[in-house]
């Protein structure tokens, strides 16, 4: 029975590490897309659609699990950890693909040549989310610790964009629809960093047992 | 086992408590009976020979202290049965007794005993009757407490005794397994043939040690496998890793930990799933694939190098029960194939030039657009990039046999200062038009090699050392040995290598100046080919250089010791 639980467990691990990854597929690919390479739009909703496939079976594992086996201490938390970590993985897919959707309106080369610090954002953004899955993967409270901390990072960031936007627009309204569109997906970049806070949070809590809300 | 001793223990001493108070209570009983009975027959004579002297009255006189001694009761009957007198009932309540069996007995053998149970069970009655001389019958008879009873009586103090002995065992009982036990516990398993307690485990100690030997030997023949297993794999610069079919690490070499980047400091218990490893994208489906059966084989690139995955599964009975996942250093190779990209680009490039121009200068000539005196001129150039594609062809076809190592031709030994000489000789002319001197110093030095590569070798070195010269400059060769081993020196005092480009200089057409090229010439394999031909050789090419105060290139062969090569070369 023991050895049955520990497998599943295993299984779960296993599981986030997969979907955290995919996760990390989708933003860097979703920045490789905003930059204009080719090639990876397809691939991000894919990887979007497996992300929601995963959620799915992970929360159905994580009820099976809570139900059958009735994990204690840890194992609870692991377990609700990862309820709530899935949900934040699940809009990191689904902001990602969404920049994917909004680059496709983008002009190719038009977000680098327009000299606005969205790639240093979204690198600031790929970095926070692969090393809140590796903090998850290592287990390692040092990791997550750094995540929560560079979300400020991404936060400054945003808002250095936004004024290189609204400098942007006031220079010529003609560029009106690209800088609103650059500001969203800055948005989404934001959201994303709070997503891997968050997840990097649920890994403090898996590990330590208190959570630090926000 | 000890425990089981113990209670057997016990449990014997409880029975024999038990079985002994019994049987002692038996006999006792028995003997008590006995006596009593011995004491009736007794009392029956007494009285007997009481009445015989002083008649039935003695009896009466004897009444009152019979009561009191004993407690037997004393019966007289007549002959016809009837109680005459009894010292416990008035003797005319009684009723007939010449129906009992006693008296029945005494009257027809002079004596007779009988013992009754009453309906209680709790009372035992002796009887014993005697027939007196006058017919009558006296009897005596005593009421003692039957078996049970007497054994009733007797539990109390049974029971005490039989506690105080069962837990007098249990002590000496707890204390005896420990003795019996002790040398099993203390028994040395190490060496179990040394062992000398009780002969019944000999057998078993004999076959201990026999397994133990045989165990040992496993052992040592399985950890030699693993040793030699982690040599192999520990020595391999390949990463390798084995996984079970859930993706769990079953072995790892350091390499693929290098590799992965994972921090080999760190705890690692075992079994941990190998995408904690690495779970990037072509690592994840590579391994994936493999572990649902196909072979798989991807590159990927970690930390700027190159790396192919190759994960193939591994098959039991047709089905999957694992995977092995080799990473090889491909970025080696990757840039070979960058460079024979480059190469195959430049000589197309190389070729195509002077075919452009030649079929340029011979289309004109074809259109007759070309006036009679000019006509020389043209060929002229015609035949210079002729003669420009042949030397270039030349060089390639002789790089090319270099590369193929195919020059299995038979090694001599050559002179380099004669062959330096030969060399210098031809090139004279040449350096008198660039107003270079040269100079040829040393001595004599054998070497094993293809005087023909050897001669191109030195050739080109000059020919560089006279054409990337000032007027007046100098190319001195020296042919000497250093600890044995000869050297041979080209030096000049002509314009120099960049520092940046000292190491391109020996690629295939790499040319510092690009766009004076032609005006010097040469095809821009000279180096390459002093290069591919010292390799040939064993030869080690050092190169010193400073921008405009000359080049110095030294090549080192290696000490020279075949006296069996056939002596040629002059």
């Amino acid at each position: 029975m023991r050895n049955r639980f520990d497998e599943q467990l295993e299984l779960l691990n296993v599981e986030l590490i997969r979907m955290g990854s995919l996760c990390e597929d989708v933003i860097s690919g979703a920045s490789r897309t905003l930059m204009g390479e080719d090639g990876f739009a397809q691939q991000v909703l894919q990887a979007d659609h497996e992300i929601d496939q995963k959620e799915r079976d992970i929360e159905n594992l994580c009820f099976k699990l809570l139900l059958k086996q009735q994990p204690v201490a840890k194992d609870l938390r692991l377990v609700s950890a990862a309820l709530k970590m899935i949900s934040d993985m699940e809009r990191i897919g689904d902001q990602g693909s969404d920049i994917v959707e909004l680059a496709k309106y983008m002009k190719k080369g038009a977000v680098v040549q327009s000299n606005i610090h969205i790639k240093e954002m979204a690198d600031a953004t790929i970095r926070m989310v692969t090393e809140s899955v590796d903090s998850f993967v290592k287990k390692d409270l040092s990791i997550a610790k750094k995540v929560i901390e560079e979300d400020d990072t991404v936060d400054a960031l945003f808002d250095k964009v936004k004024e290189e936007l609204i400098g942007l627009i006031s220079e010529d309204s003609a560029n009106g629809e690209f800088c609103i569109d650059l500001l969203m997906v800055a948005k989404y970049f934001e959201r994303i960093g709070d997503h891997a806070t968050n997840i990097a949070e649920w890994v403090e809590y898996s590990i330590t047992g208190s959570h630090i809300g926000e | 086992m000890k425990r089981k001793i113990y209670w057997n223990m016990c449990l014997m001493a409880l029975l024999a408590v038990i079985l002994s108070a019994v049987m002692a209570t038996l006999v006792y009983y028995r003997n008590m009976a006995d006596e009593m009975r011995r004491e009736i027959v007794t009392e029956a004579r007494y009285l007997e020979a009481g009445i015989e002297l002083s008649g039935p009255a003695y009896l009466e006189n004897l009444s009152g202290s019979i009561a009191d001694t004993t407690r037997s009761r004393v019966t007289l009957v007549a002959e016809d049965g009837t109680v005459l007198y009894d010292n416990y009932a008035a003797a005319d309540t009684m009723e007939n007794h010449g129906s009992r069996p006693e008296i029945q007995e005494a009257m027809e053998s002079g004596a007779g005993s009988s013992v009754r149970t009453s309906s209680t069970l709790s009372e035992r009655t002796f009887y014993y009757a005697l027939q007196l001389e006058d017919g009558t019958v006296i009897r005596v008879a005593n009421t003692t407490d039957s078996v049970l009873a007497n054994v009733l009586r007797m539990v109390p103090a049974l029971a005490a005794v039989a506690a105080l002995l069962v837990i007098l065992c249990m002590i000496l009982a707890d204390r005896q397994t420990k003795r019996i036990v002790a040398p099993i516990n203390e028994l040395d398993l190490d060496h179990p043939a040394e062992v000398k307690i009780y002969d019944e485990l000999a057998p078993l100690l004999v076959r201990f040690d026999r397994q133990r030997s045989t165990i040992k030997q496993q052992m040592e023949t399985l950890k030699s496998k693993q040793r030699e297993f982690t040599a192999i794999t520990e020595n391999m610069s390949e990463g390798f890793i084995v996984v079970g079919k859930r993706g769990e690490v079953a072995s790892y070499n350091t390499s693929a930990m290098r590799i992965l980047g994972v921090d080999e400091k760190q705890p690692r218990e075992a079994g941990v799933n190998i995408l904690s490893f690495n779970r990037s994208h072509v690592f994840r489906t590579t391994v994936d694939e493999a572990l649902s059966g196909r072979h798989c084989e991807q590159n990927m690139e970690i930390g700027g190098r190159m790396y192919q995955i190759i994960a193939n599964p591994v098959m039991e009975k047709d089905e999957v029960t694992g995977a092995i996942i080799v990473i090889l250093d491909v970025t080696e190779k990757e840039e070979r194939e960058e460079l024979r990209r480059e190469f195959t680009a430049n000589v197309s490039h190389e070729l195509k030039t002077p075919l452009t121009s030649i079929s340029g200068y011979a289309e004109i000539m074809k259109n007759g657009l070309v006036k009679q005196e000019d006509m020389k001129r043209f060929s002229e150039n015609i035949y210079t990039e002729a003669q420009r594609m042949i030397v270039l062809i030349g060089d390639i076809i002789k790089l090319s046999r270099l590369d193929e190592a195919s020059t299995d031709l038979e090694k001599t030994s050559v002179d380099l200062y004669a062959a330096a000489q030969n060399v210098l000789a031809r090139l004279q002319m040449q350096a008198k038009a660039q107003n270079v001197t040269l100079k040829l110093e040393g001595g004599a030095a054998q070497v094993s090699g293809m005087p023909q590569i050897l001669d191109e070798m030195i050739y080109n070195l000059c020919d560089n050392g006279i054409k990337y010269n000032k007027p007046g400059g100098h190319v001195t060769v020296r042919v000497y040995k250093e600890q044995g081993a000869p050297v041979l020196s080209v030096e000049d005092d002509g314009i120099g290598i960049p520092e940046a480009d000292q190491e391109r200089v020996f690629e295939r057409f790499y040319r510092v100046d690009k766009s004076h090229s032609r005006q010097i010439g040469g095809t821009g394999l000279g180096l390459s080919i002093v290069k591919h031909g010292a390799i040939y050789h064993n030869a080690r090419v050092e190169m010193e250089s400073h921008p405009g105060q000359g080049t110095r290139v030294r090549i080192r062969f290696p000490e020279f010791s075949g006296t069996e090569t056939k002596e040629i070369h002059k």
